[in-house]
């Protein structure tokens, strides 16, 4: 893999004493130099643990995790530097005690930064996220948004070769999240900085990242863009109005309003063979034909489905068989609201999460 | 009493139950990132041992280490007894779970985030123990402040193990008791009130650290 910075081979990772089985399986992963990966995927995806992989905070259980073609783990000067590479921002991020530009330097002094030069990088890390300026403010004095930001520079003032960042934007505002988004795209495009970061919000994943990896129950899910789609929520706060098919309609869980994106994971889309069933949008039951059907594993079969919408569902190989699933066979696709991940603004007083 | 010797009690008491402070500090700080950083079997009881300590009778501390550090106990070949070097051990043994509690109590208090955000950051297991510690610095503090007010204050150990020789072991609570003894109450009066006076002062650094801790 020369030239790239991640490989993930038959990656696994289980929680100790879980006792449920792996918290997360990838079969398959490379990251190259200035690549950007978006990680979507409801809540418990496993989505947070890959990112911990990813920064060395965890270690695989099986397979093979290789950073820049070395083994991270291989001791523990390999596995310090790597992480001094790699450098995550957490969901709810911590700042230590102190001063903002006390956390700044933080990172600076671990890597013995010159005593001279820090001053210069931490304020244009600050000056990067439009914290100008408060390099002696106390961290408890900073708003949830300005700490969101601070933890950013705090890792951004590293100039590190990996950014991993568990929901970025999850706790700010619009336009402070307009600004993050703007911190990476120029990372990635100026610096060749890889930026992997996780998200519910599917429109920010399309706008940011050049690869998206949509993660269910620990698992990659084949993604493609049939199981996604834009409207505007309805008045009723349940469903949305598909464009550009208008009449349409997705049910999902919680109540939005203005425009939305739903993305609905195919392994929670149920298909049934349904000759002359028509579309009951409101239900979340569709008509269609098979227009594509590929075994991806033993396990399991993609199916395509062409009609009015397009979808893709996950189906168990067995299905397939005992359904009678076939190239151009009719079906009835049904799923379940609570399968449709739906990003946009909440109605007000509601929780949608 | 002259000066002279008032002021080498007060030296005796500051010099011993600082060491003593530090020593057990020393010990107990890092047990307690240990503890506060670890399950395993048997925490539990090690906890239950050291809450159990903390409520030990200063003469009973006393009594073992006189029979230990005694001509004919096991380390009497030291010749120890009677010795300032004999009040420190003892009063380390006296104030270790004091130390050892409230440091655990302190580093269990420190965000989890903190070590973990220190590792994001680059850092080796041992400076993101050390961040913990920075972390719980002023309840540390705290602690150790504790032990001292304890080590200083008690009597027990100091006449046991110090045996009372004047310009050598005598130090503020040993002179108290020896005053008293005599029948020289204003002596004594006025070395309980320097040594008021002195836990007064520790105590108010305690004080002081907690409302700076707080105010984080």
């Amino acid at each position: 893999m020369s030239g790239g910075v991640y490989l993930l081979e038959g990656v696994r990772y289980a929680y100790p004493a879980s006792s449920s089985p792996f918290a997360l399986e990838v079969e398959s992963l490379r990251l190259g130099r200035g690549q950007v990966l978006a990680l979507v995927g409801p809540n418990g995806a496993g989505k947070s643990t890959l990112l911990m992989l990813l920064a060395f905070l965890i270690r695989q259980n099986r397979g093979r995790l290789a950073y820049r073609d070395e083994d991270p783990w291989a001791d523990e000067q390999a596995m310090v530097s790597a992480r001094r590479e790699a450098v995550l921002v957490t969901h709810h991020p911590y700042l230590f005690k102190g001063t903002v530009g006390d956390n700044l330097a933080f990172g600076l002094k671990l890597r013995n930064v010159p005593e001279a030069e820090r001053p210069r990088r931490v304020a244009d890390a600050l000056s990067l996220v439009e914290l100008t300026g408060r390099e002696r403010t106390p961290v408890q004095a900073l708003s949830a948004g300005q700490a969101q930001r601070a933890a950013l520079a705090r890792a951004v003032v590293l100039r590190p070769r990996v950014l991993l960042l568990d929901e970025p934007t999850a706790a700010i505002d619009a336009g402070t999240g307009h600004r993050v988004e703007a911190v990476l795209r120029e990372l990635s495009r100026e610096h060749g900085t890889t930026v992997v970061f996780s998200t519910h919000d599917f429109s920010q994943a399309t706008r940011l990242a050049d690869d998206i990896l949509y993660l269910t129950d620990g698992r990659r899910v084949e993604f493609s863009h049939e199981n996604c789609f834009s409207g505007t929520a309805a008045t009723d706060g349940t469903m949305s109005w598909i464009e550009p098919k208008p009449g349409l309609r997705i049910a999902f869980p919680g109540q939005r309003t203005g425009h939305v994106t739903c993305v609905i994971d195919p392994a929670r889309i149920s298909v049934r063979p349904g000759d002359g069933l028509g579309t009951d949008a409101g239900r979340n039951v569709f008509a269609g034909r098979i227009t594509r059907l590929d075994l991806i594993d033993p396990g399991s079969a993609l199916v395509r489905v062409g009609g009015e919408l397009t979808f893709r569902a996950l189906v168990p190989a067995a299905e397939v068989e005992a359904k009678g699933l076939s190239l151009a066979r009719n079906v009835r696709l049904e799923f379940d609201p609570d399968s449709v991940q739906v990003s946009g603004p909440p109605a007000l007083g509601k929780n949608n999460d | 009493m002259i000066l002279s010797e008032l002021g080498l009690a007060i030296w005796v008491s500051l010099k011993t139950s600082g060491l003593a402070a530090l020593a057990a500090s020393l010990l107990a700080v890092p047990a307690a990132l240990f503890l506060a950083g670890r399950e395993f079997r048997g925490k539990r009881l090690i906890l239950l041992v050291n809450q159990t300590w903390m409520a030990a009778p200063t003469v009973v501390i006393g009594l073992f280490f006189y029979y230990l550090l005694g001509r004919r106990g096991l380390l009497g070949g030291l010749g120890l007894l009677y010795t300032q070097t004999a009040m420190v051990v003892g009063q380390v043994v006296l104030i270790l779970p004091l130390i050892l509690g409230f440091a655990y109590t302190a580093l269990r208090q420190v965000d989890k985030r903190a070590r973990l955000t220190a590792l994001t950051l680059g850092a080796t297991r041992r400076q993101a123990g050390r961040v913990v510690l920075r972390e719980a610095r002023f309840a540390l503090l705290t602690a150790v402040l504790a032990g001292f007010a304890r080590a200083i204050s008690e009597v027990g150990i100091a006449m046991m193990l110090g045996g009372n020789i004047r310009s050598a072991t005598r130090n503020i609570t040993t002179s108290i008791a020896l005053e008293t003894a005599k029948g020289e109450f204003q002596n004594g009066v006025v070395m309980g009130l320097i040594l008021l006076a002195i836990t007064l002062g520790t105590n108010a650094l305690v004080q002081a650290g907690l409302r700076t801790r707080d105010g984080e």
